[in-house]
């Protein structure tokens, strides 16, 4: 098992550092959040 | 079911159990057996996680919940991509750094040996009581097939679980889950084509789903304050946040899953990979739901899903209120489907009041279908208080049964218990590790050799998995499953959170503070469940804040007592 160091490499083209990684992933889920509420709104 | 669906069932079964017997022929020591190689793709990581989160009640309760209550379920997940991150950045480093084999070996190093007997001794408790209702899913499943009577269901299916768990080790249950799970969406895949070929015919997608929105199934999203309500867009993501910190960051049965990781890497990314997919996977099950409400409103349900129970009712004694209910329900059914009808009539042709009468009329129908339904369940119950408080989880069983392709029923059922015994080896592995690492090393016998832990491991894992059996007769008597399984979890998973949390963020509290706020916080959090009636989520959020609150208060009272009194109990 390698040591685990806070910057290795996420090894993901574009998002190169763990900080980059954790906000994309963070946009995936507020535009989950904001199509299930307009799907809410839409059928409502 | 027919001779070629036994065939898969029976086959992938044992194929199953066979495979987790070859991968552990050999022996291994201690580490690969609690641990695994530590040669772990992110990929099998990410599919490992998923499935011991995602087990045979995911596929089983949740479209039972999408039918009965709609999407606003899905807010229960709200929390998970947000606590997942956390984890990536916070837990996993330091579990890693210190090759752990348990979470809450991490509680020892940084506290004391009660402290960590406290974290292992919460986790067992509750992850022993919720094993017990992931074993009543599959149960269900058989139940029904069979004919069979669910507490003897319960007993077989749990024996075959556990057979299949002493047997298998952590490497085992890593490569087979990444299987099963392919298996688990493979089936989703498979009966959303044949549900959305089998609607009514004309029906299309956006006219259901305008129906399902007329019925309020589709209000996935709810930004209500109110306390009493069970999912809102505030208990899923604060709440929400603080369960899945829990689970994903203190549960054993998922630490154990992320730490066999080759890097820190492919941890991290295995987190992530359930961070993006979890609320998509979790929404289109109970889309699933949601359309097979829609799909029965058209053809028409039995009413009352849990057939081997209603059956039986009417065998001894119920026969007579029974089917008049039926017939009741059948009435107002076919009442329904006509106005349904009218209203998509209308709706084509453009005429809007008519389409609004239509709708209304439709309204009234199903409110006289479920009162019918409603009152069906009752008479069951009221002759039979052991039978399932909650229809809703008998919808999808019975919607693949009736309306599937044999060979396509096969696959599906196989893989309800592909998911169940996935899952089912994670938790028991995991239950058996932390009772062997965390109780039966330190302060049983220490010293022994490492084929002897293994052994006492196995023996743990057989042990617990009786213990689950026991507790899952008594399931029945509980709510919708996934909600039974989350309440119990929220009423433990606050406290053991705060655990962590204090470890890492108070530095200057000690083990002795920790250990008592910890304790008092647990018996507030079971108090509270017992006299408050506010969304169980929120007991997560205030089982952490009390334990951390009074770990500070506590340890400040031991600093004012003196440096003697608080330096011993720091230590």
């Amino acid at each position: 098992m390698k040591e685990p160091t806070d910057d290795e490499a996420t090894g993901l083209p574009g998002l190169r550092t763990w900080r980059r990684v954790y906000t994309a992933v963070l946009a995936v889920f507020v535009a989950w959040v904001v199509l299930l509420a307009v799907l809410s709104a839409v059928y409502a | 079911m027919n001779t070629l669906d036994y065939l898969i069932l029976l086959g992938s079964l044992l194929g199953i159990a066979g495979y987790g017997i070859w991968k552990t022929r050999s022996g291994s020591d201690l580490n690969t057996y609690l641990r695994g190689t530590g040669k772990t793709h992110w990929l099998t990581i990410g599919l490992s996680v998923m499935a011991t989160q995602a087990s045979a009640i995911t596929f089983l309760s949740t479209p039972g919940q999408g039918y009965e209550s709609g999407l606003g379920f899905v807010q229960n997940y709200f929390g998970a991509p947000l606590a997942l991150i956390v984890v990536a950045a916070v837990f996993l480093p330091l579990f890693r750094r210190l090759k752990v084999y348990t979470a809450y070996e991490y509680l020892g190093h940084r506290f004391d040996s009660k402290t960590r007997l406290l974290g292992a001794g919460l986790f067992l408790v509750q992850r022993g009581l919720g094993a017990g209702i992931t074993i009543y899913a599959p149960a269900i499943v058989l139940s029904t097939v069979m004919g069979w009577r669910l507490d003897a269901t319960i007993v077989c299916a749990g024996l075959l679980v556990v057979v299949y768990t002493v047997c298998g080790g952590c490497d085992a249950v890593n490569v087979t889950q990444k299987y099963q799970i392919g298996l688990i969406f493979a089936g989703m895949v498979a009966a959303f084509a044949v549900l959305i070929s089998s609607m009514p015919s004309g029906l299309t997608i956006p006219e259901a789903l305008t129906l399902a929105g007329g019925f309020h199934k589709l209000q996935a999203v709810d930004f209500s304050l109110s306390l009493d309500r069970r999912y809102t867009i505030w208990s899923g993501v604060l709440g929400g946040m603080f369960l899945a910190l829990s689970y994903f960051g203190t549960d054993q049965s998922q630490v154990q899953r992320y730490l066999s990781g080759t890097s820190l890497r492919e941890s991290r990314l295995g987190l992530m990979f359930n961070a993006v997919f979890k609320i998509p996977m979790q929404f289109f099950i109970l889309l699933l739901g949601v359309l097979i409400f829609v799909f029965y409103q058209f053809e028409r349900p039995p009413v009352y899903f849990n057939q081997a129970a209603w059956s039986y009712q009417v065998k001894h004694g119920q026969g007579e209120k029974l089917r008049a209910l039926e017939a009741e329900f059948s009435a107002a059914h076919a009442d329904e489907r006509r106005h349904l009808q009218a209203w998509i009539d209308a709706r084509r042709s453009g005429d809007t009041s008519a389409a609004t009468a239509a709708s209304a009329a439709a309204e009234a129908a199903l409110e006289r279908a479920q009162s019918a339904r409603e009152r069906t369940g009752a008479v069951i119950r009221g002759a039979d208080p052991r039978a399932s408080a909650n229809d809703s989880d008998y919808v999808f069983i019975t919607f693949i049964l009736d309306h599937l392709p044999h060979g396509l029923i096969g696959l599906l059922v196989t893989a309800f218990f592909a998911a169940a015994l996935s899952s089912k080896a994670g938790e028991l592995n995991a239950l058996g590790s932390t009772t062997t690492v965390d109780v039966y090393r330190p302060f049983v016998r220490s010293g022994a050799s490492d084929s002897h832990y293994v052994a006492a491991s196995r023996w743990f894992t057989a042990l617990w998995g009786l213990v689950a059996i026991c507790f899952a007769l008594f399931a029945n008597l509980a709510e919708n499953l996934i909600q039974a399984v989350n309440i119990l979890g929220s009423i433990f998973y606050g406290v053991v959170l705060g655990l962590f949390l204090v470890a890492f963020f108070l530095k200057r509290v000690g083990g002795t503070a920790v250990f008592w706020s910890a304790l008092a916080a647990q018996a507030l959090v079971i108090g509270l469940y017992f006299t408050l009636s506010i969304s169980y989520l929120w007991y997560n959020l205030i089982g952490c804040a009390a334990c951390m609150g009074l770990s500070l208060m506590v340890q400040g009272a031991l600093d004012l007592a003196g440096p003697g009194v608080s330096g011993k109990a720091r230590q």
